[in-house]
């Protein structure tokens, strides 16, 4: 069973701060990749917290980086 | 402090605010089944912020918040909790009742179904609670820092 609840909610939390996030370190789109792909390795390590569903990765932590990067790559400033 | 941040400490704290926002965020939405909630979730959002601004400076901090910003999320965030409470107050007769469990079975059942979180506990609105004290405090808490942050250049330029 999937839970879909937090995971839109951490979207959209996520696409909020990520809509103030401006480049100004110099940070280019492939730093942000594998800044995503450490949060991916994080949620895995985190397992299947806070929920207990199928999925081995905190899925709300996942959708909140997927937010983030959303509301930079959406607003882009 | 900005200009005298080292390199590694410029190149590696928006990457940790990333993560760390990312973590308050989980830590909000398993507020009401683990240790957490709004408040720690927000303030650990927070902390994330804090960090990038004590490490860039307010002029080039990537997660800079507006004063719009902040009061739209803080207003927003006041309303939401006050209304939810409302509902409660206006089909139940009890201030906060929650609407999305119905212990009592004293709602209508649309009402019920339209507040219900959607996840196995039947938490009803307390997560949706979670959720406005963790933007409140987000935004709060931000907001000092960058306060004392300001106040702090003030000093240092009066010096």
């Amino acid at each position: 069973m999937f839970v879909w609840g937090p995971v839109i909610i951490a979207l959209i939390i996520g696409f909020i701060i990520g809509s103030r996030l401006k480049n100004k370190v110099g940070l280019t789109f492939s730093s942000f990749i594998v800044v995503f792909i450490a949060a991916i390795l994080f949620a895995w390590q985190y397992g299947q917290f806070p929920y207990y569903d199928d999925f081995n990765i905190a899925t709300p932590f996942v959708s909140a980086a997927i937010g983030l990067l959303l509301g930079k790559l959406v607003f882009d400033r | 402090m900005t200009s005298k941040s080292s390199p590694i400490l410029r190149l590696i704290a928006l990457p940790i605010s990333f993560i760390i926002i990312c973590l308050g965020i989980l830590v909000i939405l398993g507020g009401h089944i683990t240790p957490g909630g709004g408040f720690q979730g927000g303030a650990m959002i927070a902390s994330g912020i804090i960090l990038s601004l004590i490490v860039y400076g307010s002029r080039d901090n990537p997660l800079h918040l507006s004063h719009d910003f902040i009061t739209k999320v803080e207003n927003i965030s006041a309303l939401g909790y006050v209304l939810l409470g409302i509902v409660g107050l206006v089909f139940s007769g009890f201030y906060l009742y929650n609407v999305g469990a119905d212990i009592y079975n004293i709602v209508p059942n649309i009402i019920t179904t339209i507040f219900h979180y959607p996840d196995p506990t039947n938490a009803g609105i307390i997560p949706y609670l979670n959720i406005f004290v963790g933007l409140k405090v987000l935004v709060g808490l931000s907001a000092v820092a960058i306060a004392f942050y300001g106040f702090n250049n003030l000093n240092i330029d009066d010096e």
